[in-house]
């Protein structure tokens, strides 16, 4: 039995660009079946095997549903129309994991010089300096400010090493965003995104999405940077034990430098989003 | 040399590998395979009618098997990686790239199954998969009797190329290499090669590097 | 079984800063080779994040998680977390560990609480390890002219190729699949032994599926 709290909160489905007529595409949504296609008036619908259809809602190249009654709408992410960007849908990815522990690795820096070594991070510049989390209970979302790091390669359009400032945001239970030193403009953050599709617990879809402020680099290139690191992080995600995300605060160890997984995991347990989530009673 | 490239391709990956270890520049020219399918789009196949990748450019001559490009790469930069010596060595680096194919379709396919969605029988991709592992483990184990860690001679070969990317990159699609201890030290050997470079999924071996020193803030 | 300990391997497939994945009794580990030569087995799980330490990397008498590079200790507990290398980790922070024995050229695996000796097989030279998908009982009903000299010790003479081996195969149960850790009598014919080895996984796995 999957909880209301569960049930209405916002998933991507699929990526607008790749729907198509009828029978569309099969795909799942918290362990039921869902189909996505398009009218012949150019709708995007998604519904269940039973033929009900899902809310939805198209934003940020992804298609997302809500197979409850939606609590609230879908998380703003105001960059996405900003004149300037380039917005970038980097694909689908399937992984073998917990949706909730490839939120919480995106939202984890102190892996990068082991796992995106020599492009996010490098030794001997491993140390995590305090920063800030809170949860901005206006919107309902985990923040992670004034976060630094030594980078020597931290965009497709960086030159070589700078110390990249970050600011981390869970914009709903399975979607984050976050917001980087932009190699090419001073006065503006580079977004990156990945929305998690939680098929079950234990398997997902994972889109990357970038809104960049980059004309020169061809688009090819800002797709396969993206690839790039999110596949490194996959071998991770694929070989965490368990593969539920622990709430449980006995189960692993965090340091000072998982304050935002800490935040994330506390706002999870308190909203009752456990889908995914190792419900041991703490 | 233009290669015309996918970053999560292992048969790409197999001619960017090489070309490091050789020391040789490609040009890399990124090509959308997955979400765009840039390589099934006309202005491709005016290029490779295959709709595969990767390609190799090289003034007018324009490759499409991956297989071809490492002989072609070796034979310009680095002929030891030929590792045909005589008939029967040169015939057997020749079943090595054959084999390498078999891996692809298994292996290979299994891990963009699992991956990016692409349909297949995975079980069966599995199982052909673990065949080959199956073969490929005997073939090292008993080169490792003659104290040799490589699959042919006494050195790495164009023929070790060719394999590693899809056997390193097997766990991708399900595949787990923990019963293959003789294909564990191969990998192991191919990756600690002066100029190795890596590729999403096969991580740094940080052994190679000394530790940092401690105790100092970075 | 004798004092639970369990065969995880040969020592000439985890040469030194090497590490690779094991198993007792259903939990999974992880296998190393300190620079020293020292072999350690803890549980296969960082107490970070879950990461499987069998990705691990070993430097000197360390072996690092792949995820953020803890850094571990023979003796299991953490001594350098990289995100804070100014600070001592506590000691609390530890990998869980095995009891490691190796000889024979076998790598043993047993629970801190073993205490008797794992059995001895001297006197031979590895061979290979070799996993077939069958049970200990249908490996060894597979090949009758071997003995049982321990429960998971088969020995005897083969024909392999030209000419009669002495051999000697060490069981490791598995979920699903019997590895076979197999030695011979100095001097044997390894290739030999080896292609003897295949044929018996090929017997003994078509026997299953028929």
């Amino acid at each position: 039995m999957i909880s209301p709290q569960v049930l209405n909160e916002w998933y991507p489905v699929g990526m607008i660009a790749q729907v198509g007529p009828w029978p569309g595409r099969l795909t799942g949504l918290l362990g039921a079946p869902v189909v996505i296609f398009t009218t012949g008036q150019g709708a995007i619908v998604v519904q269940s095997a039973r033929g009900v259809p899902l809310a939805v809602t198209l934003a940020y190249g992804h298609v997302w549903a809500c197979p409850g009654t939606p609590a609230h709408a879908l998380f703003a992410l105001p960059e996405a129309t900003q004149p300037g960007r380039r917005l970038v849908d980097c694909g689908v990815v399937r992984v073998k994991c917990s949706p909730l522990r490839a939120v919480e690795n995106f939202l984890d820096i102190a892996h990068f010089p082991f796992v995106h070594t020599d492009i996010l991070g490098a030794e001997p510049h491993t140390e995590v300096n305090r920063y800030e989390v809170q949860i901005r209970e206006e919107v309902d979302e985990v923040w992670a400010t004034k976060v630094h790091f030594y980078q020597p390669q931290a965009a497709k359009s960086a030159a070589g090493g700078i110390v990249t400032d970050y600011m981390y945001r869970v914009a709903a239970p399975t979607a984050a965003v976050l917001y980087k030193t932009c190699p090419n403009r001073t006065d503006e953050w580079d977004v990156i995104g990945i929305f998690v599709q939680p098929l079950t617990e234990e398997l997902c879809d994972v889109y990357p999405y970038m809104a960049l402020f980059d004309d020169v680099t061809p688009l090819a290139e800002l797709i396969h940077f993206q690839q790039m690191i999110f596949l490194q992080d996959r071998s991770i995600l694929e070989n965490q034990i368990p593969r539920l995300l622990p709430l449980d605060p006995g189960m692993e160890i965090p340091t000072q430098a998982d304050l935002t997984s800490v935040a994330y995991r506390r706002w999870l347990k308190r909203r009752g989003l456990t889908y995914g989530a190792q419900r041991v009673a703490a | 040399m233009i290669l015309h490239d996918y970053v999560l391709s292992a048969s790409c990956y197999k001619v960017r590998l090489l070309a490091a270890l050789l020391g040789v520049r490609l040009e890399l020219v990124a090509v959308d395979f997955h979400p765009g399918r840039a390589h099934k789009s006309v202005v491709f196949r005016a290029l490779n009618p295959a709709g595969s990748l990767p390609v190799l450019v090289d003034g007018d001559l324009v490759l499409t098997e991956s297989t071809a490009m490492l002989v072609y790469l070796a034979q310009m930069a680095g002929p030891d990686w030929l590792g045909a010596t005589d008939a029967t060595s040169a015939a057997r680096v020749q079943h090595w790239l054959a084999f390498s194919a078999r891996l692809n379709g298994s292996l290979g396919l299994a891990r963009l199954h699992d991956m990016l969605h692409f349909a297949a029988d995975i079980d069966s991709a599995r199982a052909a998969g673990h065949q080959c592992l199956r073969e490929i483990e005997a073939h090292l184990s008993e080169a490792r009797f003659a104290g040799r860690i490589f699959l042919e001679g006494d050195r790495p070969t164009i023929a070790d190329i060719a394999c590693f990317p899809n056997i390193a990159l097997a766990p991708d699609g399900g595949v787990e290499l923990n019963d293959y201890p003789s294909l564990r030290l191969w990998q192991r050997a191919i990756r600690s090669l002066p100029r190795f470079i890596e590729m999403p999924g096969i991580h740094r071996l940080h052994e190679l590097a000394p530790a940092p020193e401690r105790g100092t803030t970075a | 079984m004798t004092g639970n300990w369990v065969a995880n391997g040969l020592s000439q497939d985890l040469p030194a800063h090497g590490v690779m994945p094991g198993q007792w009794q259903g939990t999974d580990l992880a296998i190393w080779r300190a620079g020293s030569g020292r072999v350690s087995a803890w549980k296969d799980r960082c107490p970070h994040r879950g990461m499987r330490l069998s990705h691990g990397f070993v430097r000197g008498e360390t072996l690092a998680c792949i995820y953020h590079g803890w850094v571990y200790g023979t003796d299991g507990t953490c001594r350098h977390i990289p995100a804070h290398p100014a600070m001592q980790p506590p000691a609390s922070i530890r990998a869980e560990s095995f009891q490691v024995r190796e000889q024979d050229g076998l790598i043993w695996v047993g629970p801190a609480t073993a205490a008797n000796a794992p059995p001895a097989v001297e006197g031979m030279v590895a061979v290979r390890s070799i996993t077939v998908l069958a049970t200990h009982e249908e490996v060894a009903a597979a090949a009758p002219e071997l003995t049982a000299t321990a429960p998971e010790c088969l020995r005897g003479a083969v024909v392999a190729g030209p000419a009669a081996v002495d051999l000697c195969l060490v069981l490791q149960p598995k979920a699903g699949a019997t590895v076979v850790h197999a030695l011979a009598g100095a001097g044997a014919d390894l290739v030999a032994a080896s292609r003897w080895l295949e044929t018996l996984r090929r017997t003994v796995e078509s026997g299953v599926a028929a």
